[in-house]
This record gives C-alpha cells, sequence and structure tokens, in this order.
C-alpha cells in the first residue's frame, strides 16, 4: 500500500476536497442532470440545486415498489447529496435577474431541459455570457439542441438512450429480446462525463480566462462508451450481436453456475491467469492444448465454446465462494456476484469508507456510497442528504446576495422564491423539530 | 440529410450549431494541450479509456507497452485483427503516441523513472503492489516529481483488506462484484431451472461499461486533483476501485437493504421504482416507453386509445402504478396493444400527440430499441458528428464513436485511432531523452525497448 494512504479514512475530513472553493448552479431534475453537480459537490464544490416551487423536482417522488424513506423518495436522497436547497420561479422575471445575479458569482452552470427552454427563460448562454463571460455552461438532454431529433422535440430519458444507442441489444442473450439494465446508467453515466467536460474546460479557462458552452446528448455519450461494436461493422460489414454473459473479445470470461446456485464471474485472458484457472480445475494439460495455446486462438468460436463449458461443468460442482478463492490462489481473477447484501456487510467496501452511514440532520443516520475516487491530499466526502424545496432560500439570499430580511420576504410574497409544498417528498420529515438543519434560524 | 420540419425555435438550433458543430472541432484550442499523460496500464481497458478521455482533449497522452504490445491489443470478437489490433484497441489507441519499455528490468524502470520527470499524470492498473515491488510505485514517484498526479485503476483499490489479492481487474468480473448484474436479467418463471431458460439468469451489460465507468471517473479525479494542484503546486494519489465505481452509478439498494431488509432482484425489463418505464414488444420488435409523470402515462393510455375503458380521467396519482402486482397488471394489459403497431408508427403517434393530443405539448417517450447497426447509420448521429469515420495514416479510414459532448471552444476530437506498438519509439525517445538510432538499437538489442 502507498503509504499516502495510510489513514486515508481517519484522516479524510482533515484536508478539503479539491474543488473547494468553485460555485455551481444546477437547474436540473431526475437523474441525468443533479448526477453531474453531485459528483462535483462530494469533490467540495459548493452545490446550488434550484427547483421550480412549491413542487421541485419530480424525482421526491419515484420510490422502488412503494418504499419511502422518512417520506422521501429513496433514489432523490442518493443522487443529491451535499447542495444547497433554493427554489426560485424561473418563469419570472424577478427570478431570472435574481439567477443570472448568482450566475455572476458561480463558475458552473448545469441545466436539463428541453432544446431552447434556457432562451425562452432569458437565462440562455448568450444572457448569462453577458453578465459572466467566464461562466462554464452545460445543458444535458436527450438530443442536443440541434439536429432532427431535437428540433422534433423529443422526449427522452435514460431507457431511450439505452433503446437508440443499441446498448440494450448488445446487453441481452443472442436470440433474446435486448434487456434494459436494472440501474439508469445512461443518466449516471451521462452526469459523470458531463463532468468531464466541464473541469476540462475549467482548465481552460484557467490558462485563457474563457468560459464555454457545452452541450450533451445522452445517447451520444452513451455510444462512445461501446468501442469495438463500431470498427467491428464498419470493417467487418456486419452487425455486432449480444452474447449474454460471455465477454466475446476476452477467453475465457463469463458468468457460471455453481453448485450452491449461486454465480461466479471469472476471467483468465493472459497466459498465466490461464495456467491457473487450469491449474485449479486440476487439469494443468489444458494450458498447452493447441486450441487454447494463446488468447487469439482461445477467442476463435469453436475453441471459446468449448473451453467455456468445460468451466461451466468445472463450476457447477464448486461454491461461487470456492472459486473466488482459487481465483485468489491461483492467480485469476473471479468474483462470486454481489448483491444488495454484499454491498452493505462487505468489509472491504466498509474499511475504505466506500460504503458508510450518513449522519443527517434532517433525515437522521442511513447508508450510503461515497465517492468512488481516493484522492490522497484532497479527500472527496459525502456530508449531508436531501432538504425539503427552497429549505436554503434565505441562507443563500443573505450569504451570497446580500439580501435583507424585508427584500427576501417580498420576494416570497410575489412567488419568485417559494418553499415546499405540504405533499410528500417536498415538506420536511414528520420527525423534524422546525430548526435542526436550518442554517438560518430566526 | 433528408428533410425534416424544422422547430419554431430553429433559429436557436442554428445559432448553437454554428458555435458548436464537431465539423469546426479542429480550428478549435484543446484544453489539455499543456499536460503530459503516460499510460502504462495493462490488461485493462479501464485504463485506455482513462487515458483517451485525457488525449481527445489534447494531453500528449503516451502509452507504454512491454515489447510486443499489450494483451488488449488482442481483445477482439473471434479474435480478429485489423493489422496486427484487435478492434476494441481501435478505439482506444486514439491520439496516443505508442513506445514500448519493459518495465520487468531494471534498465527499463530506470528509464521510466527518468520520463516521470516530464509527465504531469501517470495511469496505471497493475494488481495493488506491483507498482512498489517494481521500485516505482507512488511513494517513489513523488520525489521525483512532487506534481504528479498518479492514478490507480484496479480490481480492488489500493487499501483495505481485498487489496493484497494480485488480481487483474476485468470488465466482466468488475460488473459481478459492483453488485450491479445480480439485479439486471430476465426473471426465472416459477417451476422453471436455469437449465430448462439459461438466459433467465443475472446478466452483465455487454459494453464494457465497469472499464469505462472507472476509466471515466479515474479521470473526473485527475481533473479535479489537477484544479488543486494549478492552486498549491501540490500532486496526489488517485485510488479507483472498477467495482466501487460502477456501483457508485447504482441508486438506491444499499439503502433500501439497510433500512428494510430487502434485496433487490431482478424485474426483467420493467422497472423496479418507476412507472411507465419499461421494454414492450411491437410488431416487428421493441420500444422503450417512458412516462415519469402522471400526464405522460395518461398521454400514453389516450394513444393506445384506452382512456375511457381504464378511467384515466379518475387517476390522481402515480404512486399506485409503482407497485410490483400493478406494474405486471399493467404489463399484461399494454404488451398486446403495443404489439399491433411497429415501433416506428409507436414513435410517430408519440410525436404527434405533443402537437395534437389532448393532453399536448405532454406525450410520453417512446423510443426504438434498436441494433448498433441501425444506431450506426441513423442520420441524425452522424449529422451530429458520432461516426465520422477517422483518416488514420495506418489503419485507414475507421469508424470511431466520437464527439460525444459538443463545446463551443475546447471539445474532445479524434485524430488517429491507433498506432502499432513501439511505432513511436523513434520520436518520443528522441524528444524526451535525445537517443537516436545508436542508442535505440542498443536498447532494442537488449529487449529494454
Amino acid at each position: 500500500m502507498p503509504a499516502v494512504f495510510k489513514d486515508y479514512v481517519k484522516n479524510k475530513f482533515g484536508r478539503p476536497g479539491p474543488l473547494k472553493g468553485l460555485r455551481v448552479l444546477e437547474v436540473c431534475t431526475l437523474l441525468f442532470g443533479p448526477s453531474g453537480p453531485s459528483f462535483l459537490g462530494e469533490m467540495g464544490a459548493d452545490v446550488i440545486k434550484i427547483e421550480l416551487p412549491p413542487a421541485g423536482d419530480v424525482t421526491r417522488s419515484l420510490n422502488p415498489f412503494g418504499w419511502l424513506y422518512r417520506e422521501q423518495g429513496p433514489m432523490f436522497m442518493h443522487i443529491n447529496p451535499n447542495k444547497y436547497y433554493m427554489a426560485l420561479d424561473l418563469h419570472i422575471d424577478i427570478a431570472q435577474e435574481i439567477f443570472k445575479e448568482l450566475c455572476a458569482k458561480s463558475d458552473i452552470v448545469e441545466f436539463n431541459l428541453r432544446p431552447a427552454v434556457t432562451n425562452r427563460w432569458n437565462i440562455g448562454y448568450e444572457d448569462i455570457r453577458k453578465v459572466n463571460p467566464s461562466i462554464i455552461y452545460i445543458e444535458k438532454n436527450g438530443f442536443g439542441q440541434w439536429g432532427r431529433y431535437a428540433e422534433e422535440d423529443r422526449p427522452s430519458n435514460d431507457g431511450a438512450a439505452q433503446a437508440l444507442s443499441g446498448y440494450a441489444w448488445m446487453s441481452s442473450f443472442p436470440k433474446q429480446p435486448p434487456l434494459k439494465q436494472s440501474i439508469w446508467i445512461c443518466d449516471y453515466y451521462g452526469g459523470l462525463m458531463g463532468e468531464v467536460a466541464v473541469l476540462a474546460a475549467l482548465h481552460h479557462r484557467r490558462k485563457t480566462g474563457k468560459g464555454q458552452y457545452i452541450e450533451m446528448s445522452q445517447s451520444e455519450n452513451i455510444m462512445r462508451t461501446m468501442g469495438w461494436i463500431w470498427p467491428y461493422q464498419q470493417l467487418t460489414g456486419k452487425g455486432a450481436e449480444p452474447s449474454g454473459n460471455r465477454d466475446q473479445c476476452l477467453c475465457p470470461a463469463d458468468t457460471f453456475l455453481c453448485s450452491d446456485n449461486r454465480f461466479v464471474a471469472l476471467a483468465a485472458p493472459g497466459p498465466d491467469e490461464f495456467k491457473g484457472l487450469c491449474r485449479a480445475m486440476g487439469k494443468p494439460e489444458l494450458a498447452e492444448d493447441p486450441r487454447f495455446r494463446d488468447h487469439g486462438t482461445r477467442l476463435k468460436d469453436e475453441n471459446a465454446v468449448a473451453i467455456l463449458k468445460i468451466i461451466a461443468d468445472w463450476a457447477r460442482a464448486k461454491t461461487a465462494d470456492e472459486i473466488e478463492e482459487l481465483g485468489v490462489r491461483q492467480g485469476f481473477s473471479a468474483s462470486r456476484l454481489h448483491n444488495a447484501k454484499d454491498m452493505y456487510e462487505n468489509p472491504h467496501r466498509r474499511e475504505r469508507d466506500f460504503v458508510k452511514h450518513v449522519d443527517d440532520p434532517l433525515y437522521g443516520r442511513y447508508a450510503e456510497h461515497c465517492f468512488p475516487v481516493m484522492m490522497s491530499k484532497t479527500p472527496p466526502k459525502i456530508k449531508w442528504t436531501v432538504r425539503p424545496v427552497g429549505f436554503d432560500n434565505d441562507y443563500i439570499m443573505t450569504k451570497i446576495l446580500g439580501r435583507s430580511r424585508s427584500q427576501i420576504n417580498e420576494l416570497y410574497t410575489h412567488g419568485v422564491l417559494g418553499k415546499w409544498k405540504d405533499m410528500q417528498g417536498r415538506r420536511p420529515p414528520k420527525e423534524w423539530d422546525g430548526k435542526t438543519g436550518a442554517i438560518l434560524r430566526g | 440529410m433528408a428533410d425534416y420540419k424544422r422547430a419554431k425555435w430553429a433559429q436557436w438550433a442554428d445559432y448553437v450549431r454554428s458555435l458548436d458543430d464537431p465539423a469546426k472541432n479542429f480550428e478549435k484550442p484543446e484544453a489539455l494541450d499543456d499536460l503530459v499523460v503516460i499510460d502504462i496500464s495493462s490488461r485493462s481497458m479501464a485504463g485506455c479509456y482513462c487515458s483517451s478521455l485525457l488525449a481527445e482533449l489534447g494531453a500528449e497522452t503516451i502509452r507504454i507497452e512491454p515489447p510486443g504490445g499489450d494483451l488488449v491489443r488482442t481483445y477482439s470478437p473471434h479474435g480478429i485483427t485489423e493489422k496486427g489490433t484487435g478492434f476494441a484497441y481501435l478505439q482506444e489507441g486514439r491520439n496516443k503516441f505508442h513506445i514500448t519499455l519493459d518495465l520487468e528490468k531494471e534498465e527499463g524502470r530506470e528509464i521510466f523513472k527518468q520520463l516521470i520527470g516530464s509527465a504531469d499524470v501517470l495511469i496505471e492498473t497493475y494488481p495493488a503492489g506491483q507498482m512498489d515491488a517494481w521500485g516505482i510505485g507512488y511513494d517513489v514517484l513523488c520525489q521525483l516529481n512532487p506534481r504528479l498526479l498518479y492514478a490507480s485503476i484496479s480490481l480492488h483499490g489500493q487499501f483495505g483488506p481485498d487489496s493484497d489479492r494480485k488480481q487483474y481487474d476485468y470488465d466482466n468480473v468488475s460488473q459481478a462484484r459492483s453488485g450491479i448484474q445480480y439485479g439486471t436479467g430476465e426473471v426465472l418463471p416459477e417451476g422453471k431451472t436455469f437449465d430448462d431458460m439459461p438466459w433467465a439468469v443475472p446478466t452483465k451489460a455487454g459494453p464494457w461499461i465497469a472499464w469505462a465507468v472507472s476509466g471515466t471517473f479515474a479521470a473526473l479525479g485527475i481533473l479535479a486533483a489537477l484544479h488543486h494542484r494549478e492552486l498549491t503546486g501540490e500532486g496526489q494519489a488517485i485510488d479507483v476501485s472498477t467495482p466501487e465505481a460502477y456501483q457508485r452509478l447504482q441508486d438506491y439498494a444499499l439503502h433500501w437493504y439497510t433500512d428494510q431488509g430487502v434485496i433487490q432482484e431482478r424485474f426483467s425489463n420493467l422497472d423496479t421504482a418507476l412507472w411507465l418505464y419499461g421494454f414492450f414488444p411491437t410488431k416487428d420488435g421493441g420500444v422503450f416507453l417512458g412516462g415519469l409523470r402522471l400526464e405522460m402515462w395518461k398521454a400514453f393510455v389516450d394513444i393506445l386509445g384506452k382512456w375511457d375503458e381504464w378511467k384515466a380521467d379518475e387517476w390522481t396519482t402515480l404512486a399506485p402504478f409503482m407497485k410490483k402486482d400493478w406494474q405486471l397488471k399493467y404489463q399484461a394489459m399494454i404488451n398486446p396493444l403495443t404489439s399491433q403497431y411497429t415501433s416506428q408508427e409507436l414513435t410517430q403517434k408519440s410525436i404527434d400527440y405533443a402537437k395534437s393530443g389532448r393532453l399536448a405539448p405532454i406525450t410520453p417517450v417512446v423510443a426504438e430499441i434498436v441494433s448498433p447497426w441501425k444506431t450506426m447509420h441513423d442520420e441524425n448521429w452522424n449529422d451530429r458528428g458520432l461516426f465520422t469515420p477517422v483518416q488514420d495514416v495506418v489503419y485507414g479510414s475507421v469508424v470511431c464513436a466520437q464527439a460525444q459532448w459538443k463545446a463551443t471552444e475546447t471539445p474532445p476530437r479524434t485524430k488517429w485511432v491507433c498506432r502499432p506498438a513501439g511505432y513511436d519509439n523513434d520520436f518520443i525517445y528522441l524528444r524526451y531523452f535525445g537517443y537516436g538510432p545508436v542508442k535505440l538499437a542498443e536498447l532494442k538489442e537488449k529487449t529494454v525497448i
């Protein structure tokens, strides 16, 4: 272990995150939009989430099979940590002016609205650039701001991107219908890549003083991950087809059913790894078999089918944990399929502080994932979860914009600023005492 | 591109396009062209993907392989290669200089250490401990170059109880360990076995998504660390474990288990937490249908002509529809109806409904589930620069997914797709060490390069 990671977890709060001092505004709902700013927030940026009062982000309503956590939508909690919550009705011109004032004092602003909506609200890139020429401005949606699909005003979301990119097509078993992922991969991955664009722009800004406008389509973005499929199709003239759990570019690499009715995934494409696997199977001679002698040869269809059958028969007589253990001993990669219980109980995740409990003033103690990049000098961290709609209005208006109590009250009167609707997920949890967690307490 | 009816806001579309059309990318500056990135990743495409992202943004990226090339060059369906390189690496060798250097040899490591003096970023994917064993771990390299950003991407991370397992990071193993594969796939019907239906099992995503996600998180960490370094001068070590990176994109399963004891199980093509949200059959394949607001779901019911029969007027909340039994009940009612249309007909119905439907402009999301062949030939994506072939001096015209985002100032771009192993030895060793033909021949003789 590099010495810099000794006591990493213990000293995590001894240093700020790498993005300390940056201010980010988001006008985003659902998952694709808000996920990215959360990543910046976990790395130390101050993120202000702006919602339309009084109902706010629709994700507050979503839940698996009816399960809510203290009345809140669990995915809303997961996707939106470490933010400040402001509710500003951007349909109103005074709100648009306040928004521009905030932009003038911010580094990054993020949207996921249909094309041309920001322009209609007078907060399009041109409007914001006038008040802050170095702003980094990103719009994320289904199809971008131009082109046929954008101009047809097609709505989109994660599932549509899985469908339109060919991602779902490539994720099923041969001759079975395309399969949807259980996670919203195109939302989250789009959010992640969006921040790569933003932080690269930040480096450019440091060198030149110039901001920029970025647009991202979630379908286009996921296509970037699909690698070999595109040149394969072009150079062979054939459509790529799915192969279930078998990785068609590596051999052996597949998922196998074990004697305990659990599954194990293993991969052993390297010469040393393949030898280790053959030893583990008690068949060291297979490593010398002409059908399997090197990786390129093993990948030929008939050879791949033959070796995967041999492994499958062997795996069926072992438990998944036994095979995982043999992988460690014999030097090939193998893992039992983990599930939610493993996510929580696995000591490795705990000791790395990747899985931990958040101690939140409004929502109490609950289990959450941390940011998955450990940084020796600037550890990212998760600190708090979500807030009711408009919960931090007064703090932001006072601290950042210097408004007085009476000015703020007037904005409430005119509906420019708003607070939560008396509705599940928008209002504070029932147990709330009216003060805890509020930054300004009258 | 075929004509289409322009939007009312076409002027905005034209304006944005005039600023960020990828066709003009090469007229623009590059965000990272002041950086030198060294990629010594081995066997894992996560490292190559990470360095590709930085190389697409202009970083001078030097990919170091062992003499003969890294194993990733053999990754390809059916083992097919193009001029000796598999299709996978034909995507992720992009914009990089390719040199060979044997890190197993002392002399190779000495050269490597010299190169670190010029580097801003190092990316490595060896099992934890390998770099230290070679005497080129972070603790050594940070002495040589305190500004270095040293990124490790691995199966088990650099610390924690499993980190001493000497295993390489493979996408399918990381997908399995992330917890996500477990909850994805066809449900096995009651009374059936896995032998009856070998496809009704936990199923990984086809693309190398675990590798892509960890590579992208590493790139994000590197860029954030770069921000910190520019302010303070301080470099650092970055540690990404691929299963953790991918698991971070799983949403509520961890919380659900700890609060309710529920383990999220497979739910086929529906969604445990969303309605309307799933894949449904059509006459010629299938579509994704989505409507996460009550009005969108009602609009879909209206399109199916079931507004009155299903009493959509009386629905006031989407909440009950998210429950498992309601989802299954409505899925059974919807399937025969969507099966009467082609995917294209349903897509068009949604577009038309946005203009003239009872709830217009509200309309459900309808998207045909297409093959990647169809994706690659779709005019919309081609118009937006996704599949513009790269004209490569070695490999000819090669399609690469690119222009994954558009930008007015520093968009990503692809200049070449790949190089054979060691192709740039002459140029890079001359540029960084002043090694000419005599010295290179000597190193080659000793199989150091």
